[in-house]
């Protein structure tokens, strides 16, 4: 899952970027709404954290321009205004969720969360194919019932395999997702990391489409 | 009860009217006066004249000493003089004798006439006197008199008395004819005052009506032209309403803008210490999260400052209530609720538009809270005792519901806000708070179906 982080404060904009990468995602961050904007449009996020009072461009704008030019990634919105008004006007824009500042990073993440799953059109927060599980609270895989260890880039592979069962899934899609903007993008190690993921999982749920790329579907029932 | 009369609180018109109706009438009443007086001495004028002939026509007679006709020995020709005590006298007396001799006209009846000079009455040309006597039938009459010296050394007094009535009853009739004209003059003006009053006023008439609709909130400016002498006080009135607003508007970006300058690096210190677990991490956490309570609290009353005095604003209900369904759909996706509402057309509130989102938002945010499946949002429209208008949201949802004892407590809270715990509540003392603000009312209840029901009373336009 990649993420984007729009704020202008130096010190908030880290504290997301390092607790976001904890939590298994690729996060691209920016200071003001221009650079933020940008990024929105020309990059592919699975969701956006957005900061309203923003310099060079405001929040709102940013927002509306991203919806009008058919972006509809979601997105949660962070800002120190917490009256309905400005709720409203928000989510009038395009915003997806709302927090109000001071708040807890966890509370964003598991905002975050919900905002991912059901923008991949998931109820619940345990993710299930066949005998495998993920827990996207707490992070946590399980075959079967027994929890397996996974890397973290392992982890996001598998967290967006997972939101997206029994969709095709191609290379350049899971490059534009896994990784944020500043990394070394060789679609190579992508298949380094499914024969690995495969081999921990002890299943066979990826299944290769030549030429297309990957799709997770639990494995066909063992027939007679 | 009768008001106590205040002249500094008599209107314009009443003022105007007043005094132009005074200006006329002392006029009037000192034109009449001096225009009977002028009259009276021609009157006079006129009757003397009259009495002259007679004095100058017995003169005549005198000196010719024609007298040959007893009834009218001097030939003056109108029978009054023959009439027994008719009003209408003559006299003749010697003068400069021991003693006087006296002839007089039959119509004296024996009678004398007295002497004017003898009343102390000026004479003109030296010889000429007139004047008003008593005549022997008590009758008042008006006396010329003349004394003439022939050139033999004869000296005569002329006198020649007629019916003052006579006098009277021309200035009677013309002080009644005078009267009654200047009496309508009077109630002509009268009229045309009040015209030219109400005229006159009615620019001030339209501008008050103007500020009344801006204080209904049912307009926003003073429009319409005025007359170069008030146009600048309806320039005045806009300019102060945009220096309100203007200053409502400042007051409450420098607050948002005190939130995020404090809320961000809250954020900052709280994050940074959110994974250690060591005594100054504890203490960051929990000073921090003081501060957040009172940062949060303290705004809220600084909005509410803002608030104050605010006049000529309304806002439509239909859209403000779209907008926070709208948002709070999107908020509760996961709990799958149905927001229905039910709004009489063409409410407005008087009051700020973020101001009755807020009330709304924190209603409708506390029902969703609590729902199962269901809030209703209604709105309808009453008019108070005071005949001022009111609207009544109705917010209930099929929730748990409060029992009445925890509901008067959290409506309290509103009332002692300076006692209150900040950051603690279901938002609704805010609510509360707020409705006192504009003059309205928050009250709890339970929904039909034992869900919480919340009526909020507010003012309408």
């Amino acid at each position: 899952m990649r993420l984007l982080v729009v704020e202008d404060d130096k010190d908030l904009n880290r504290q997301l970027v390092k607790a976001l990468s904890q939590a298994g995602y690729a996060v691209d961050s920016a200071l003001d709404g221009e650079e933020g904007q940008f990024l929105g449009e020309t990059e592919p996020y699975d969701a956006v954290i957005l900061d309203l009072g923003l310099p060079k461009i405001d929040g709102v704008k940013v927002l509306e321009s991203w919806r009008e030019a058919g972006r509809v990634m979601p997105v949660l919105v962070l800002t120190a205004r917490d009256a309905w008004s400005d709720k409203v006007k928000s989510f009038d824009a395009g915003a997806d969720d709302y927090v109000t500042k001071p708040f807890h990073i966890e509370e964003i993440l598991a905002r975050l969360r919900a905002l991912v799953r059901r923008a991949s059109g998931h109820a619940s927060s345990d993710l299930v194919c066949g005998p495998v599980r993920v827990d996207t609270r707490s992070g946590r895989v399980l075959v079967d019932g027994e929890a397996i260890r996974l890397t973290s880039h392992e982890y996001r592979l598998m967290s967006y395999l997972m939101h997206h069962v029994g969709r095709i899934i191609s290379r350049t899609e899971l490059v534009e997702h896994l990784y944020d903007q500043d990394f070394d993008r060789d679609s190579n190690t992508i298949e380094v990391f499914v024969g690995r993921l495969r081999k921990k999982l002890g299943i066979d749920v990826i299944k290769t489409i030549r030429g297309l790329g990957y799709v997770l579907e639990p494995p066909a029932p063992p027939s007679a | 009860m009768m008001s106590r009369f205040s002249l500094s609180r008599l209107s314009i018109g009443s003022r105007l009217f007043i005094s132009a109706i005074l200006c006329s009438l002392i006029i009037l009443f000192g034109a009449g006066l001096v225009l009977s007086a002028i009259y009276r001495r021609a009157s006079e004028r006129a009757f003397d004249e009259r009495l002259q002939v007679y004095v100058q026509s017995v003169a005549a007679n005198l000196a010719s000493k024609n007298v040959s006709n007893v009834f009218d020995p001097y030939g003056l020709g109108d029978p009054r003089f023959t009439l027994p005590l008719s009003g209408w006298y003559w006299q003749i007396r010697t003068e400069g004798l021991a003693k006087p001799e006296v002839t007089s006209s039959i119509s004296l009846f024996g009678g004398r006439l007295p002497k004017l000079e003898t009343l102390n009455v000026p004479a003109h040309d030296g010889t000429a006197r007139e004047g008003y006597i008593i005549g022997p039938d008590e009758r008042r009459l008006r006396l010329v008199e003349r004394a003439i010296e022939f050139p033999d050394g004869s000296r005569f007094l002329v006198q020649i008395a007629g019916n003052a009535d006579e006098i009277e009853l021309t200035i009677q009739s013309f002080a009644k004819a005078l009267w009654t004209s200047f009496g309508l003059l009077a109630l002509a003006l009268s009229v045309t005052t009040i015209f030219q009053v109400r005229f006159g006023l009615l620019p001030l008439s339209r501008l008050s009506n103007e500020i009344g609709a801006i204080r209904r909130g049912s307009s926003d400016h003073v429009s319409g032209r005025f007359p170069d002498d008030i146009s600048p006080v309806a320039d005045e009135i806009n300019l102060l309403l945009d220096v309100n607003r203007d200053i409502l508007a400042r007051a409450r970006t420098q607050v948002g803008n005190l939130a995020h300058a404090l809320k961000t690096p809250l954020s900052v210190l709280i994050n940074e210490v959110s994974d250690e677990d060591t005594p100054l991490a504890n203490k960051v956490r929990e000073q921090t999260g003081i501060m957040r309570d009172q940062v949060n609290w303290h705004l809220d009353r600084a909005r509410a400052a803002a608030r104050a005095g605010v006049i000529g604003v309304a806002t439509d209900i239909a859209p403000a209530v779209a907008g926070l369904e709208r948002t709070f759909l999107k908020i509760y996706t996961d709990k799958n609720l149905t927001i229905e509402s039910d709004l009489a057309p063409d409410l407005k509130f008087r009051g700020e538009k973020q101001d009755l989102e807020e009330m709304l938002g924190n209603l409708v945010d506390n029902a969703c809270k609590w729902a199962r499946r269901q809030v209703i949002i209604k709105a309808s429209a009453f008019t108070g005792s005071n005949a001022h208008p009111f609207i009544v949201f109705d917010v209930s949802d099929d929730g748990p519901g409060l029992p009445p004892e925890k509901r008067t407590e959290v409506i309290k809270r509103g009332e002692r806000l300076d006692e209150t715990v900040p950051g603690t509540g279901l938002g609704l003392s805010i609510v509360a708070d707020l409705a006192k603000l504009y003059g309205g009312e928050l009250t709890l209840d339970s929904a039909e179906n034992g869900g919480l029901r919340a009526l909020l009373r507010l003012p309408a336009v």
